[in-house]
């Protein structure tokens, strides 16, 4: 329990890996209970609130058997801490004891009606506490039993939630204006209000509070219809007292506010006779209560409660540092530390690495070391990751005993697209869209003059009869009287057979992925594609002749869809889908160039050379 | 927690004060394991950083250092035959690799978002952008001879780059067959490491590959790509190394196409030794293999470990181009012998059927044990059961079609009489008869390779060479008068109608 002592200031990471080690050691909950106790009692007043939180979490969360542990000893505990802490402290105890009510795994009072009951009891006042449904059967206009401080505690809980909700969801119209709804009560029952007045707020507050489940036997709230969403995005704890492991939550419950310090309204001195209103018990929801309210001239519409002078300070939203200011900061830093990549600076100098490593990332996990910013994005990351741990750690409770297996590794496709499936929706924005765009446009142009073109039949062979080399199926020639010459007309051909498939050969050099091959990439894909609709029987025995040459291992993906996979050389020869004028097509880049002339010079030979070739 | 002391009396831990940067060193004898605990201070395993108060276990031969940049106090439980703290270290040099790797990411990362999204970027990037310059995410080849320490290299600046806290994830590339890298030896792989690699033992020093079994570590359970070449030595067919090489780089290329972040982080290349062997007759395929993993990776550094002759020939041949940098090589690397080379083997075939188990150090509490108040971490999984099962199941010959590339004694071409060609290349894949005798499948590992394309059309007669590895398979009996034999693989499944490859590897239980 050394670790406890770290636990000085409200951190949410370190309560929550506090709270792991607690469930690791579950089997000394007793030892643990004592650990946290004598802790809340040894340290400064100022301390003791985040020792409290912890208490909080581990009873919420693990529940059997701290629970049962705390049970005992939290009632002097807390009021004894209550006494002896500022008014900021005591009002944010006062909300955590709100969460107790409802606190356990079956929606009932977490340690216990009776515990719940004697703190409450000592904290507001002699018998203003009983659950929700007495004080809501109370008939109002009865005895002035609830006291000013009691519903303000509750009131700044249920605006905590709603603030949490608000932020989960900003578009939130219902939470937006229940906030400020809530805001101008506070005001005003700060202002002071009727003890008949006090007592419908509190009701209504009580109704608006969600309970986590509606427990067996509690009566429920009254049917009040909510024009909003629950504000409690996680999922509800289970009603049946299960083990301790899957009882626990997978994200950590907002529940136990750890409030981002916005300003506490100072309690101000009841003064009972302000009393104005009529009763508004009736009410349905709390914005009858408000616009009754508002009827009765306690608050004006503007939203500032009239009664008061306080001023209601909205909570400064967290630091708004994205992830792209933090990459900044980051990449500043690092470039900023100017070691360049030669041997000279590399052994020469001292390296700046601790800052980087360590100091600049100052929260470390428990459990596996690894270090997060102290960022508002650093800290999400961390709370992410504890809540992997703790998924992780529930897998294995329950997968206890059951075996285990190495699984197969995953495929090309799969391996591939791995990376980036969170990316998607900005992924493939790396610029590729917009050269593949233009790419495209390229290629259908290309392929468009191509289809216009027609191969001009050599002198002198008119009348012989044409076959495609590879399907034997003959071609027609046809006299074209504009140009005076006998042509054939590639357009047809194309769309009778894939067998368009002619020679020589273009070589691409280097992977097909260089900016400059963009269109001819696009051209080769459409083209293999379309010839692999067709004819893939006549495409591989091309690729079978090629092939031979020794010059490529041509491979179509399974989908026909890409071009990959490596070629000896580094060159990918391919069969271009059309014969233009007996020259053929280099795609190079300059300097490999004649080698790549002679390799297609080959090629082409060998093509005319075999006896496939009539052309 | 509080009963820990008890125990540990028993155990008879030692402390080791650590000054700032230096390290402590240990190497562990068959059989025996070892527990590390960071009493305060920050420490460092190869670049994986310890958890104070945690104990770590160490086992099966495992050699390994830890080191702190600013002091740390150590208790250690168990009996190493070798361990000392030196203080020479080449770790700033490594810290500094690894922040100019880092200054070529963010800039790569910068350039890459701008020009992802032009019309949100803000004017300041822009002009940090332009004044940037050029950039280039990291793409780095690491050479080096035998014993040099270049996995360790990789490791820690892998590591590192992982724990810079800017979601770098990137590609460990194993192009040592001896090794194996997350996955067996005989493959040459590609996996991205998304957190840093933990060190427990020698049967998987690169992180090991995903398990059914709930892990803590994303290096536990890592995803990796690889080609079988199915044997240890380089030199045994440096054509199909080259070609896999190159299948292996355009498929990590093929993967960066839509993952910014993964292309800003870059890769690293561990090579094994021999393509560091300067002289011998095997310099050609060595050569031109180092061409392959320059082309097919593209790579733009390369780190040479101390190795003067290598850097001053990569210098000349690359110098131009690329930046070629030698690095001190750690006085800690343990000269490894070729049996200890094939016990680790052993291991890691064994922990890729069977899992880990793992005996803490005597004195110390067994790790399964209810009564235990330590926890335990073994390569930073608190998990108490590692252990795997394997299937053993009993298939026809005619149910898995068995492959081998080239011939399975392959003279090299100088030795073929003058002007004879080979009859078998050595890419052609021959079927393997398993109900021959001497087919070599008796303990044979086997890749058991992605199915062929199903359109039959689109098949070509080397497909099988380029087709990825999905896990390893064992023959551990042959039925040769029934035609059936015993297969264990690492998981339940039907293995009817799959294809796989033989290399040169075998193993026993």
């Amino acid at each position: 329990m050394t670790r406890l002592a770290e636990l000085t200031v409200n951190s949410r990471p370190i309560i929550h890996n506090l709270s792991i080690i607690a469930q690791e050691y579950s089997r000394y909950a007793e030892v643990v209970a004592q650990c946290i106790e004598s802790h809340v009692r040894r340290v400064q007043p100022w301390m003791k609130l985040p020792a409290f939180y912890l208490l909080d979490a581990i009873s919420k969360n693990i529940f059997d058997p701290y629970a049962r542990q705390f049970t005992p000893l939290v009632v002097r505990l807390f009021l004894d801490t209550y006494e002896v802490v500022d008014q900021n402290t005591r009002s944010k105890m006062e909300e955590m004891l709100l969460t107790w009510r409802t606190g356990a795994p079956n929606g009932r009072e977490l340690f216990g009606v009776v515990p719940q009951l004697a703190i409450e009891r000592r904290i507001w006042g002699s018998d203003s506490t009983q659950n929700g449904a007495s004080s809501s059967s109370r008939q109002p206009g009865g005895q002035p039993s609830v006291s000013q401080a009691q519903v303000l505690s509750e009131l700044e809980f249920v605006l905590g939630q709603k603030e949490r909700a608000l932020q989960a969801n900003p578009y939130d119209k219902a939470s937006q204006q229940h906030v400020s709804v809530l805001h101008q009560l506070r005001g005003l029952v700060q202002a002071g209000v009727s003890q008949q007045e006090l007592s419908a707020i509190l009701t209504q507050l009580r109704t608006l509070a969600p309970a986590p489940a509606p427990a067996p036997r509690i009566p429920p709230p009254p049917p009040v219809q909510h024009s909003y969403p629950p504000p409690q995005h996680y999922p509800q704890p289970t009603l049946a007292p299960a083990p301790p492991v899957s009882t626990s939550q997978v994200s950590y419950p907002p529940q136990p506010t750890y409030p981002v310090s916005y300003d506490e309204p100072k309690v101000e001195p009841v003064d009972y006779s302000t009393s104005t209103s009529p009763s508004t018990a009736a009410s349905k929801n709390i914005s009858n209560l408000f616009s009754a309210l508002l009827k009765a001239g306690v608050v004006s519409a503007s939203g500032t409660p009239t009664g008061a002078g306080t001023t209601v300070k909205e909570q400064t939203p967290p630091s708004t540092d994205t992830s792209k200011d933090v990459s900044r900061d980051y990449r500043r830093a690092i470039l900023s530390t100017k070691i360049q990549l030669n041997s000279a600076d590399i052994t020469r100098q001292r390296p700046p690495i601790v800052r980087f490593l360590y100091d600049m990332l100052s929260s470390q996990c428990k459990q596996c070391g690894i270090r997060f910013s102290d960022s508002s994005l650093g800290k999400k990351r961390m709370e992410d990751h504890l809540d992997m741990h703790f998924r992780q750690n529930r897998k294995t409770t329950q997968g206890a005993g059951r075996g285990h297996s190495r699984g197969w590794f995953i495929g090309a496709e799969d391996w591939i697209h791995d990376g980036s499936v969170d990316l998607k929706g900005k992924g493939r924005a790396d610029g590729l869209v917009n050269a593949k765009a233009i790419a495209a446009a390229e290629a259908a142009k290309a392929d468009a003059e191509l289809r216009a073109m027609y191969v001009v039949v050599p002198p002198g062979d008119e009348a012989q009869s044409m076959s495609c080399p590879i399907c034997k199926e003959p071609l027609k020639a046809e006299f074209l009287e504009d140009d005076e010459e006998w042509k054939r007309q590639r357009r047809s051909q194309l769309s009778q057979h894939g067998c368009a498939v002619r020679f020589p050969v273009v070589v691409v050099h280097g992977p097909l992925r260089d900016k400059s091959s963009y269109p001819l990439r696009s051209l080769l894909l459409s083209s293999m594609a379309r010839l692999g609709d067709r004819s893939p029987q006549r495409l591989r025995k091309l690729l079978v002749l090629s092939g031979r040459l020794r010059m490529t291992n041509l491979m179509l993906s399974r989908k026909g869809r890409h071009l990959r996979k490596s070629w000896r050389y580094n060159l990918i020869p391919f069969l271009v889908h059309e014969w233009i004028g007996g020259s053929h097509w280099v795609f190079t880049d300059e300097h490999s160039r004649h080698r790549l002339l002679r390799i297609a010079d080959k090629a082409y030979r060998f093509f005319h050379q075999s006896s496939f070739m009539h052309l | 927690m509080s009963g820990a002391d008890n125990s540990q009396d028993r155990a008879h831990p030692r402390e080791w004060v650590l000054n700032a940067e230096t390290e402590y060193r240990f190497e562990l004898d068959i059989g025996t394991s070892f527990a590390i605990k960071l009493i305060r201070g920050q420490a460092e395993i190869f670049g994986a950083e310890l958890v104070e108060g945690k104990t770590y276990l160490f086992y099966e031969e495992c050699k390994a250092a830890v080191y702190t940049w600013i002091g740390c106090t150590i208790e250690v439980i168990g009996q190493p035959s070798t361990e000392y703290v030196s203080e020479e270290t080449p770790m700033a040099a490594y810290a500094n690799v690894h922040l100019a790797l880092e200054a070529m990411r963010v800039k790569t990362l910068l350039h890459a978002q701008i020009a992802a999204s032009p019309d949100t970027a803000s004017p300041e990037d822009l002009q940090e952008d332009a004044e940037n310059g050029p950039s280039d995410s990291p793409r780095v080849l690491i050479l080096g001879p035998e014993n040099s320490g270049k996995t360790t290299l990789t490791k820690i600046l892998l590591n590192y780059a992982t724990r810079a806290g800017q979601d770098w994830c990137p590609i460990l590339v194993n192009v040592d067959p001896n090794e194996g890298g997350p996955m067996l030896p005989g493959t040459l792989s590609a996996t991205p490491i998304p957190s840093p690699i933990q060190t427990s033992t020698p049967a998987h020093t690169l992180g090991a590959s995903a398990t059914s079994a709930p892990t803590h570590m994303a290096s536990n359970a890592l995803l990796p790509f690889g080609y079988w070449y199915g044997h240890a030595e380089t030199k045994r067919n440096p054509l199909l190394m080259d070609r896999l090489i190159r299948n292996l780089g355009e498929n990590v290329w093929d993967r960066w196409d839509a993952d910014i972040i993964g292309r800003s982080s870059g890769l690293i290349v561990d090579t094994p030794g021999s393509f560091a062997a300067s002289s011998g007759a095997h310099s050609d395929h060595r050569q031109s293999l180092i061409k392959a993993c320059i082309d097919a990776f593209r790579i733009n550094v390369i780190l040479i470990v101390g190795h003067e002759k290598l850097n001053v020939e990569m210098q000349r041949a690359y110098g131009n181009k690329l930046s070629v940098i030698k690095i001190p090589k750690s006085g800690g690397v343990v000269e490894l012998d070729a049996l200890y080379r094939a016990r680790v083997q052993k291991y890691q075939m064994h922990s890729y059927m069977y899992g880990e188990r793992v005996t803490p150090p005597p004195g110390m509490p067994p790790i399964s044990s209810t009564q235990s108040t330590i926890r335990y971490l073994v390569g930073g999984e608190q998990s108490t059961d590692m252990t795997l099962a394997p299937s053993s199941a009993v298939v026809n010959f005619s149910d898995l079609a068995i492959w081998r590339i080239g011939e399975e004694t392959m003279a090299p071409t100088s030795a073929l009489p003058i002007g004879a060609t080979r009859v078998v290349s050595e890419m052609q894949p021959l079927p393997v008869d398993p109900a021959q005798a001497g087919s070599g499948l008796y303990n044979a590992v086997l890749a058991l390779i992605a199915p062929p394309n199903p359109d039959d059309t689109e098949r070509y007669d080397e497909e099988i060479l380029d087709l990825n590895v999905l896990g390893f398979i064992v023959v551990t009996a042959l039925d040769i008068p029934n035609k059936r034999m015993t297969i264990l693989s690492p998981s339940q499944g039907s293995l009817s109608g799959r294809t796989a490859i033989v290399g040169s590897f075998e193993w026993q239980e």
